[in-house]
């Protein structure tokens, strides 16, 4: 498998589910909670609970094989955590005495992955489109109380730009990837081995693999940007935007359950121990 | 309406010695639908920048002589504010087109006009059907073909109502399908909106039947303007060494051993009919 194929985990695919509806910003608060919980505790069963709590989203949202893949690829890491803590634990005496052997070792691998399948579900069922919408509606608000109270900023921020940048970025990945495509077999077609040699001579062979890149980026960054010109971007001070995010009442919904579970985890956390 | 007129237009590209065009005068009236030929170099693109003010505003560069494009001085006004008035389709599709969806695409003038949502919803959907993009909406730019980017980049402009539509030789990576889809789009909105158009093309075979008049350059000077017929059939087009339409050729041929058509034929259609003439005689 190669890092491609992890990366696959993250690409959005876009599909009607309940979970794609979501409003983005509701689907993040879920990944953060999610996330900031599962560093929280570290008692097995706790990281179990949370592990298995993001896995009706995966099955609600229909991602359920690139999120496996994205699994898949982490598990390596996972089990590389895991045999760090367990080496420590077997030959470090101060540590032994914190736990048995086995269980603290598997949290730790387990928090990972949760941490990782909770933002894989966040990339795989939110748009690019959305993220961008979020990031605008909340980005322009900020710069401008930003610069209300440092005004020496004023002209060095330019939130649209920033948020054109992040779209554009996800847009251009499969012209990008068809071109570096195209590159190589053009390269190969001439001669050039890239899988052949040792480390530093594969890592020389991807130089006449770059530079076109290089170049071409550049020379696309001319054209959209005479385009952009061509289509008044940056005419009027508030550029309006064709959708606009709005919570919904099943985001409301969503949203206050989250809460109420995450406070619950907070008091568990604080007041209740967790015998494993 | 006289509504594009240059007077000497002269630009030098900043870092260059000669100028990419040179004492242009011209002058294109309202509703008409003008075609640029010439060999690569010969100053077709960067007159087509002085119409919208990318010239001199994005380029750098020496400007002499003045231009004027719906009656605005293109020196003195912004790329943005000339944008309401003259769409600019550019020869790579690919990379016009930045939004994730067509709809989104279409949007991003009108967004940057400041448009509230309604009126850009009307906007969008109509400049949509014009071209013939309404069912691509929710796709993905990697999702259209060659011919279908070109057509949303067209309605991308579109959207914003401009007087003027300039393409730059739009259908140079489109296939003859492609590229002729692509040209259909501009032929309806010349026809059907009066809408000028100022089109950069080297497939002559394809362009040169919806064109109105046909302007070829050389040198980056002006050097035939006029009917597309005549200019195409003179002998200067063929020095240049304009890609002329096959039929064209052919009546040349035609002529050459004796045998004069009561037209210059720009279609087959039309050079079967002057041959089926002639027969009948």
């Amino acid at each position: 498998m190669s890092f491609l194929d992890v990366l696959e985990g993250l690409r959005f695919k876009k599909a009607s589910s309940p979970i794609h509806k979501l409003d983005p910003r509701v689907k993040f608060a879920l990944a953060l909670s999610l996330s900031t919980l599962a560093l929280a505790f570290k008692e097995l069963l706790a990281l179990i609970a949370l592990f298995t709590a993001h896995v009706p989203l995966i099955l609600l949202g229909g991602v359920i094989r690139q999120w496996a893949r994205m699994m898949k690829g982490a598990s390596l890491f996972a089990f590389f955590i895991f045999l760090t803590n367990f080496l420590f634990i077997h030959f470090h005496p101060g540590y032994a005495a914190l736990s048995p052997t086995f269980v603290l070792p598997i949290s730790m691998a387990l928090r990972f992955l949760t941490i990782v399948g909770a933002f894989s579900c966040f990339f795989l069922t939110t748009s690019p489109d959305d993220l961008g919408l979020a990031l605008e509606r909340h980005l322009v608000p900020f710069t401008k109380w930003l610069i209300e109270r440092v005004p020496r900023l004023k002209g060095a921020i330019d939130p649209y730009g920033l948020c054109f940048a992040f779209i554009a970025s996800v847009r251009f990945i499969p012209t990008m990837v068809e071109e570096a495509t195209s590159i190589v077999d053009a390269q190969r077609a001439r001669g050039l081995e890239l899988d052949r040699g040792g480390l530093l001579k594969r890592i020389r062979g991807y130089v006449p693999i770059l530079i076109p890149m290089v170049i071409n980026a550049l020379r696309r960054s001319d054209e959209l940007a005479e385009a952009m010109e061509s289509r008044a971007w940056g005419a009027v001070k508030e550029r309006t935007s064709l959708y606009e995010l709005r919570l919904k009442k099943g985001d409301a919904i969503v949203m206050a359950l989250t809460a109420l579970a995450f406070a619950i985890a907070v008091y568990v956390r604080i007041s209740i121990p967790i015998p494993l | 309406m006289t509504i594009i007129r240059a007077n000497g237009l002269t630009f030098t590209y900043s870092g260059q010695l000669r100028p990419a065009i040179e004492e242009v005068h011209l002058s294109i009236e309202e509703g008409e639908f003008v075609l640029i030929a010439g060999p690569s170099g010969c100053g077709k693109t960067t007159l087509c920048r002085c119409l919208n003010g990318l010239i001199p505003h994005f380029y750098e560069g020496e400007l002499k002589g003045d231009i004027f494009v719906t009656g605005l001085n293109v020196k003195d006004h912004s790329i943005r504010e000339l944008a309401r008035y003259v769409g600019m389709v550019f020869q790579n599709p690919e990379n016009q087109l930045f939004a994730l969806s067509v709809e989104k695409d279409v949007a991003f003038g009108l967004e940057n006009l400041g448009l509230p949502r309604s009126e850009m919803m009307e906007l969008i959907e109509w400049a949509m059907k014009a071209v013939g993009v309404y069912e691509l909406r929710d796709k993905a730019p990697y999702e259209l073909s060659g011919g279908q980017k070109q057509r949303v980049a067209i309605a991308c402009v579109l959207a914003m109502k401009p007087k003027v539509l300039v393409l730059d030789e739009p259908t140079s990576s489109l296939d003859p399908f492609g590229a002729r889809q692509v040209l259909e789009v501009v032929r309806k909105l010349n026809e059907e909106l009066n809408m000028t158009v100022v089109l950069v093309e080297h497939r002559l075979d394809l362009a040169v039947k919806y064109a109105t008049r046909a302007i070829v350059m050389n040198d980056g000077r002006i050097v035939l303007d006029g009917d597309p017929r005549d200019v195409l059939s003179s002998k200067e087009a063929i020095s240049i060494g304009i890609d002329v339409p096959k039929v064209v050729k052919l009546y040349r041929a035609l002529q050459e051993v004796g045998l004069t058509l009561s037209e210059v034929p720009i279609a087959a259609e039309e050079m079967v009919q002057l041959l089926q003439e002639v027969l009948k005689r």
